[in-house]
């Protein structure tokens, strides 16, 4: 036999590999011979070793990679690495909702209305939805009416547990009571221990979130995911967190929610009275926001690392977004952005800017905004740092498709083809934009129309981007529309367009049916020449020329003490959009060299007047100057707007222009995306190839 | 070692040889033979990461005992000696179907190595469930 074990390779982890290694190795012996035949015992032998070796080899390695955030697979191993770094993922969030709730005939001077009443939402996809109020609220009667404003609705069942604690559990400092529902919403977690059962007072216990403040008499409980995906609490062991005793009763109380599913329920109907009184009416506020399902091991495996090395404070860019991103407060969100104050267009110093976008809704409201800067970022900013929630500001893209196709290989029909190609759109729309720092790429658009059907030939698309804002109806307001990419400078008709009409005021009568156009202008010629380079030794006057897409502009040199002291334009010219200067040394000049100069091109700023049609259909000019567009810049500026009427049940203006790039990026708070709610905001339109 | 086999292999009954208690072993003819009876039991898929190396004849053994299925047989042995028992050079086979004890009667005649003659393999093939 062959003594040394250098034979047999141990890195080898494979069927063949092993078994190909205990092959080699036998070659050194000449007991069993019939190694190498597939009939032999022997080769029945080495099956069930290299088997055993493989299995074992695979088996290490799976518990090697669950040993691991980055390579774990089971929810149980990333929860519990992440459980290392002070993670604990996020449950369920339920959709929520605001509503307004009206009594009538209250015969009392104020009306309470209690936690957990039950709401009904109107049926989404055949199923009506239960809705909880999270608050106990009361209100003054006036008149017989009691109002509730803006009452938060979250759509769950109300559940509770009860666990009486013995001694051996207090003993046990690792015990943990389970929350046996799998879609509980923690953030609606209530947790209150009673001393005992005689007693009717109790203490409510809150989630510990810094180790550093706990003390022996901390009423706090600890939450984590257990091994079975549920979650459980803990409580203190009277060092850090107030310990139980035997005998007391603690009871959890909570939200079961149905995740995304109630999403967009917005009409809902009280199920409960309140006082002995049924509402009058249930407003809608804002509609059911989308929610959300337990945090995934993707996200998990994301989101701990960052919350750890934000250390629970925020300092950098990357701590803001992180402690956002893991305590919106349950208000589930699409993307969140930071940017210091020092980058703010102009800057602002000391100052850091956080926008963040809700799920399936556009704005935060004013109690959720200054609830997260007074819960969330203020307790771990730095002390001097003033953090300003601004709302994302929205560009909407406004897109005209034309897609040619072969009906010869395909069955579906042009509607249908339409409406396949809407659905592409709007999906590259989710995943592409819709969020912070997003870039809308003209490739991935067009792939995304054409992989929608191998029918399809080619496509093209007309791009304008729009500003959607509500004017300011009673007071002159001043406006400034950033897009965020440089505009076109369009001609009549295609460069900026508003809509819907607009009302002013002139004197003592109301002109309506007014839009907002660019003036159009046509000729575009030089507006100055800089000298970039004066020149030395220049005796004569050195000829100026302009070369560019335009005709006929001309300019001359002043010349002193042998430099070139400036350029005068002498005609504009026009349709320039580039031009270069060139300086040419007179004939009889034999030392004048190296002056340079550059070129302005006059209209960087356009025009935008107010317009309509009046009682002969004719266009007649209102206001001729509103405002300004910065065509590099691509800012729209409204001066003094100060409409009296918008046709627009909800008093939005939009204002379209088109860009001269194709590639748009978003920066600071801006989003790009599709607007969900405009039907004209994607347009098909097919065109079959005809075989003749 | 005194003796020089060819072929040497474990014998599967792992019975203890009487003289040193030493486990027992196949040489030679033996070792092939014993090495053809494990490759005409070994059915597919039964060896685990080598789902080809085996034969049907478990399956044949279950049809209508039949001329048809003794000549399927027949070939299922062939390839199975072809493929996988390269020191087996066939001579003949031949199956032979018994309706009346449910089985079929199996010669096999092979070169070992270089012999100068035949070994023959008596197989009875029945289904045992």
């Amino acid at each position: 036999m062959a003594g040394a074990n250098s034979t047999i390779q141990v890195s080898n982890l494979d069927f063949n590999s092993i078994k190909s290694n205990f092959i080699t190795y036998l070659q050194g012996q000449n007991t069993f011979k019939d190694y190498n035949f597939e009939g032999s015992s022997m080769s029945i032998l080495l099956d069930l070793m290299a088997y055993n070796t493989q299995y074992n080899a695979y088996y290490l390695n799976m518990v090697a990679n669950e040993m691991f955030l980055d390579s774990a697979i089971q929810r149980s191993s990333v929860v519990s690495q992440a459980k290392l770094l002070n993670y604990t993922p996020k449950s369920s969030a339920a959709p929520s909702a605001v509503v307004h709730i009206n009594f009538t005939g209250v015969n009392s001077n104020s009306l309470t209305l209690p936690k957990y009443r039950n709401f009904l939402s109107a049926a989404l996809d055949g199923v009506n939805y239960n809705f909880v109020n999270v608050d106990t609220k009361t209100v003054n009667v006036f008149n017989g009416v009691a109002s509730f404003r803006n009452v938060e609705i979250k759509q769950g069942t109300p559940a509770s547990f009860t666990y009486t604690v013995t001694s051996s559990q207090v003993n046990n400092l690792n015990y943990v009571y389970e929350i046996p529902d799998a879609t509980v919403d923690t953030t609606t977690l209530t947790v209150t221990v009673k001393q005992s059962s005689s007693n009717t007072s109790f203490d409510v216990y809150q989630l510990a979130t810094n180790g550093l403040t706990l003390s022996d008499t901390s009423r706090v409980y600890f939450l984590q995911e257990s091994l079975t995906g549920t979650y459980e609490i803990a409580f203190g062991d009277g060092l850090l967190g107030k310990k139980l005793s035997p005998g007391n009763i603690i009871n959890i109380s909570y939200l079961t929610t149905e995740g995304t599913q109630a999403a967009g329920a917005n009409s809902f109907q009280m199920m409960s009275s309140v006082g002995g009184y049924f509402p009058s009416e249930v407003v809608s506020v804002l509609a059911a926001t989308t929610g959300s399902g337990k945090e995934s091991i993707d996200s998990i495996k994301f989101q701990a690392p960052k919350s750890f090395s934000a250390q629970g404070r925020a300092v950098t860019k990357n701590d803001y977004i992180s402690a956002i991103q893991e305590n919106t407060l349950g208000i589930p969100f699409d993307g969140v952005n930071v940017w210091g104050g020092e980058e703010n267009d102009p800057p602002v110093y000391g100052q850091v800017f956080v926008s963040l976008k809700p799920s399936g809704g556009y704005n935060l409201t004013g109690t959720q905004k200054i609830r997260i800067i007074s819960e969330v970022i203020k307790p771990i900013s730095v002390m001097t740092v003033v953090p300003v929630l601004v709302d994302p500001d929205y560009t909407y893209i406004k897109l005209n498709v034309s897609v040619f196709y072969d009906p010869s290989k395909t069955n579906l029909t042009a509607d249908q083809i339409k409406s396949g190609v809407t659905a592409s759109i709007n999906a590259f729309g989710a995943k592409e934009l819709n969020t912070f720092n997003s870039t809308f790429n003209t490739y991935n658009l067009l792939s995304a129309i054409q992989n929608y059907n191998q029918s399809i030939i080619t496509s093209e698309f007309n791009l304008s981007l729009q500003k959607k804002f509500f004017p300011n109806l009673a007071n002159p307001n001043n406006y400034n529309l950033i897009y965020g990419t440089p505009l076109q400078k369009g001609a009549f008709l295609s460069g900026v367009t508003s809509s819907p009409d607009l009302s002013f005021a002139s004197g003592n009568i109301i002109l309506s049916g007014m839009y907002i156009e660019e003036v159009p202008s046509f000729t575009v010629g030089l507006e100055s020449v800089s000298v970039t380079n004066p020149g030395f030794n220049y005796q004569e006057t050195p000829t100026v020329t302009i070369l560019g897409d335009g005709t006929g502009a001309t300019a001359h040199a002043v010349v002193s003490g042998g430099k070139i002291k400036n350029i005068v334009v002498d005609t504009p010219g026009n349709g320039y959009t580039t031009a270069l200067v060139t300086i040419t040394t007179a004939l009889n000049d034999s030392t004048g060299q190296g002056g340079s100069a550059y070129a302005t091109i006059e209209g960087g700023l356009g025009i935008l007047r107010t317009y309509y049609n009046n009682a002969s259909s004719v266009k007649s000019t209102f206001n001729s100057n509103i405002g300004t567009i910065d065509y590099a810049k691509g800012v729209i500026a409204l001066n003094n707007f100060a409409p009296i009427g918008i046709n627009n049940p909800l008093g939005q203006l939009t204002i379209s222009a088109k860009p001269s790039t194709s590639i748009i990026s978003s920066t600071y708070n801006r989003i790009i995306t599709i607007d969900p709610f405009d039907p004209s905001a994607i347009t098909v339109t097919v065109i079959p190839k005809t075989n003749s | 070692m005194a003796i020089n086999y060819f072929y040497s292999d474990l014998d599967l009954t792992f019975l203890k040889k009487p003289v040193d208690g030493d486990v027992s072993m196949k040489y030679n003819e033996q070792a092939v033979i014993r090495s053809i009876r494990n490759l005409l039991a070994t059915n597919r898929f039964e060896k685990l990461f080598q789902p080809e190396i085996g034969s049907t004849i478990n399956q044949l053994l279950f049809e209508p005992v039949s001329p048809l299925s003794a000549s399927l047989i027949e070939d299922e042995i062939a390839r199975m000696i072809d493929n996988y028992e390269p020191r087996a050079t066939i001579s003949q086979i031949k199956v032979s179907a018994d309706p009346d004890s449910n089985s079929f009667a199996v010669y096999i005649a092979v070169f070992i190595g270089n012999q100068a003659s035949p070994t023959a393999i008596n197989i009875i093939l029945k289904r045992s469930r």
